[in-house]
Order: structure tokens, then C-alpha cells, then sequence
């Protein structure tokens, strides 16, 4: 099998926290042991038309392999996982259920997450700022509880670590700045588990590994 | 195998009549031409501890099979098509391609609408509502462009008609209506093909003949549009 080839940015605006997508798919990768290759983007690049024919709305990562080009990096995660052992449990029934917390962290879960997020991030200089924050949060917590209460005392989702537990660790970790989690001790563990994990650190190193590119001169943060 | 067994509301507003998530699970059941039973909960239901047994996030659609308990609708439709052998193409890189877009749909297209669903049915007497709405529908305009012209004039996104499209047209239902779909015929035309189809036809029929339920206290004003949107 030849080895994927993955897009990521070589300069990003979280600082190497490994919060960009790409994160996500190197990650799996390391997780089922596949090398892989990255070609890294100028911040702009994903928007020329180049990598618009390997991705329409113009984001990273992308997935090359063979004839195939993918981006969406579920869709990635999920053909991983169904072409590799390591993500998905053997059983039928099983490989479903990890499927379904997947699209439950990048369906339910991350909508409310990025909203609080980009509030943060482009909303704070409005005069409704302070004001809407309240309802952000409030939509947040009800899927945190929900989320806290069905986890439990597990260490994972659904029996063993799947590629469910693993986007839904990479959505939280979306929070850390938040301090939001701080509420919810068993998912701070539970993100703290993932993290752990040496194909997480290996693929965190990767990442920032290849931050080797400069802002974009109008960056205005 | 058992009949599947869905859950869906017997009750919703008027503005989500048609639009609830068990008819993206109808409609892939209906494309796979799999009979089903529903479940039919009373608003309220959803989150009482029974259903959050089979839905943490105290939602609808589940889905119930010879011991199988599936939520979240993306999953379920994606669980018929690889069971069933329907709206997937056979060989594997067609069949990673449909399911991206079924991902593209959920978590690229869909948040953005949702924003736009909330900013102006939920929340729109919030005082953030009007002065936020500009840049929710830039948001999302810039998504929708981005797929009208990835699909050009092509019938479906990827080939043959997919659960890909499935979604990406039950999401795209959301913008009917708005100011956003002005302009964007192709996007309209292809939401039109998916509600064509039989199987679409077949499950929103469904979906409204199971509303018949009537509103929790204090939420009967939500049962029929304003006068001036009726």
C-alpha cells in the first residue's frame, strides 16, 4: 500500500495546539501504525484553486491514497478505521456504535463547541457579547452534562478506544482555553486519557514538527 | 431480521413539521425498501430517562434492531446503507467518497444553517439576534457557493444518487425560505430531485401523518404559522 499523503497548514493560528483538523487524521494514523506523508500549505493556499479541486470548501486536511482523494476528516477517520484494524471493534454491531459517536462528537457536540469558541475569538469586541455569551454556554453545558452523565466512571465511550473516542476527545479539546471542562471532571480525565495516549504525542509532534512557515502579513490577532 | 423500530415526535412546531431528523432515517429506510415501525413520543419524552437510555443527547431519531441501538441520524443512515447495500456505490473509493459527503453535510453544511435556525426562529427577539444575523448568512453563503460549484451540473454530488446526497438534501431543506437560497437555482434543482423521489415522498408523508399529537401546555401558539406566514 502506498503511503497517504495528508494536507496541513505550515503556519496555524492556534500556535501548534494541535487544534487543526489535520491533527485528527494524523492521530488515527498513528494510531493504527500507518506512515504517511504531509504536504504543507502557505496559509492562503488552501483557498487557490489547486487544492479546491482536493477539497471544495478550501480547508486541510485532505487525504490522498492511490486514485482516491478525500477530505472531510471523519469521512478520513472512518475510511481508517474500516481499512485498518485499531479504531473499529471487529463486531458489526460494534463497528456501528463507534460510527455513531463520531457523527455524535462532529454533529451534536462540536456545533455547540465551535460556537462558544468563535464567539470568543470573533465576537468579543460586540456590544452583545456579554449578553449572548450566557445562552452560548448554557446550549454547551446542556450537551456536556448529557455527555458527562453517559460516560460515567468508563474509561471510554463504548468499550475500548474507538475512532469515536477519539474525535470526541479532539472536539473537547477545543475547550481547554474555556476552562469550561473544569465543571466536568470525568471528561477533563477523559480528554487527559486521550492525550495520553503515545499515538496522540506522536502525532502532536508531527504537527508541530511541521510549523515551519511564517503568519500571513494581515494576521490580525 | 426484525422489523427496525425508529422514534419520532407526535408533536412539533410548525416550523419543524417536515424538517425532524427521523425523516432522514424514513427516507433511507424507504430508499432501502425496508419496512419499519415508529415509536412515537410525546414532546417531553425524549428526555426522560427510558429514551435518553437509547439517546443520551435526548433526541429523536434512534433506531432499534435485533439488539442494535443506534442515535444519531448520520450513523443510522449510514448503518442502512452499508447493511442494506443501497446508496453506496460497491467499490471502495466511490464508497469513501459518498460518505464524505454524508460527513460534509453534517459538519460542514448543517452548523452553519443551524446558527441561521436558531439566530431567527429561538432566538429571535435576543437582542444579538438582528446584528449577528449579517455575518451567520455570510457564513453560511460562502459554504453553499463552495458546493453549487462543486456540483456544477451534475445531477448528484458523486455519481449516482448517494447517502451523501441523502443528507446534503435534507440539510439543505433548511435554507427554503431564507434569503439565502436567492440565486442559488442549482442548489434548489438538486434539492428538488431528492424531494422527487419516491422514497422522499414516502417518508415525509409519513413523518406529517405521525404528528398527531397535540402541543405541551403554554406551546400551543407554535402548532400553526403566524397568520401573515400561513
Amino acid at each position: 500500500m502506498t503511503r497517504p499523503l495528508l494536507t496541513a497548514y505550515n503556519w496555524s493560528p492556534d500556535k501548534g495546539a494541535g487544534l487543526v483538523r489535520d491533527m485528527r487524521v494524523r492521530w488515527a494514523l498513528e494510531e493504527v501504525g500507518q506512515p504517511y506523508h504531509v504536504r504543507h500549505l502557505n496559509w492562503g493556499e488552501q483557498k487557490q484553486p489547486a487544492h479546491r479541486a482536493r477539497h471544495p470548501f478550501g480547508q486541510v486536511p485532505t487525504y490522498e491514497e492511490g486514485g482516491l482523494v478525500l477530505f472531510e476528516s471523519g469521512a478520513i477517520i472512518l475510511h481508517i478505521a474500516q481499512t485498518r484494524p485499531g479504531l473499529f471493534p471487529e463486531d458489526e454491531d460494534g463497528k456501528a456504535r463507534a460510527a455513531e459517536w463520531m457523527f455524535a462528537a462532529l454533529n451534536t457536540v462540536e456545533p455547540v463547541v465551535w460556537d462558544l469558541v468563535m464567539a470568543r475569538v470573533l465576537e468579543r469586541d460586540k456590544p452583545w457579547f456579554e449578553e449572548r455569551l450566557p445562552a452560548v454556554e448554557a446550549r454547551l453545558r446542556e450537551r456536556l452534562d448529557e455527555l458527562s452523565v453517559r460516560l460515567g466512571e468508563a474509561a471510554w465511550l463504548d468499550g475500548a478506544f474507538s475512532a469515536g473516542d477519539l474525535l470526541m476527545v479532539q472536539v473537547l479539546r477545543h475547550l481547554g482555553a474555556t476552562g469550561i471542562l473544569h465543571s466536568y471532571p470525568n471528561l477533563a480525565a477523559y480528554v487527559a486519557r486521550g492525550e495520553a495516549r503515545p499515538a496522540f504525542a506522536r502525532a502532536l509532534a508531527a504537527l508541530r514538527a511541521g510549523l515551519t512557515g511564517d503568519p500571513p502579513a494581515d494576521w490580525p490577532y | 431480521m426484525a422489523k427496525p423500530v425508529i422514534t419520532a415526535y407526535d408533536w412539533v412546531p410548525w416550523f419543524a413539521k417536515g424538517q425532524v431528523r427521523d425523516l432522514r432515517v424514513r427516507w433511507a429506510l424507504e430508499e432501502a425498501g425496508q419496512a419499519y415501525d415508529v415509536r412515537y413520543l410525546p414532546q417531553g419524552c425524549q428526555k426522560e430517562p427510558p429514551h435518553r437510555a437509547l439517546q443520551p443527547f435526548g433526541q429523536v431519531p434512534t433506531f432499534e434492531q435485533d439488539g442494535l441501538e443506534l442515535f444519531e441520524s448520520g450513523a443510522i443512515v449510514l448503518h442502512i446503507a452499508e447493511t442494506w447495500g443501497v446508496m453506496l456505490p460497491d467499490d471502495a473509493g466511490g464508497k469513501a467518497r459518498a460518505i464524505e459527503w454524508a460527513f460534509a453535510a453534517l459538519n460542514t453544511v448543517e452548523p452553519p444553517l443551524m446558527d441561521y435556525a436558531i439566530a431567527t426562529l429561538f432566538e429571535e427577539d435576543k437582542p444579538w439576534s438582528k446584528p449577528r444575523l449579517p455575518s451567520v448568512i455570510a457564513r453560511i453563503e460562502e459554504r453553499l457557493d463552495e458546493l453549487a460549484k462543486r456540483l456544477g451540473d451534475s445531477e448528484w454530488l458523486d455519481g449516482a444518487f448517494s447517502a451523501g446526497d441523502l443528507l446534503m438534501v435534507a440539510v439543505l431543506r433548511m435554507v427554503k425560505g431564507t434569503p439565502m437560497a436567492k440565486g442559488r437555482d442549482t442548489l434548489a434543482a438538486y434539492v428538488a430531485r431528492g424531494e422527487a423521489r419516491p422514497a422522499f415522498q414516502r417518508a415525509l408523508a409519513a413523518q406529517l401523518a405521525g404528528f398527531t399529537g397535540t402541543p405541551p401546555k403554554g406551546y400551543e401558539f407554535l402548532d400553526q404559522p403566524p397568520a401573515e406566514q400561513a
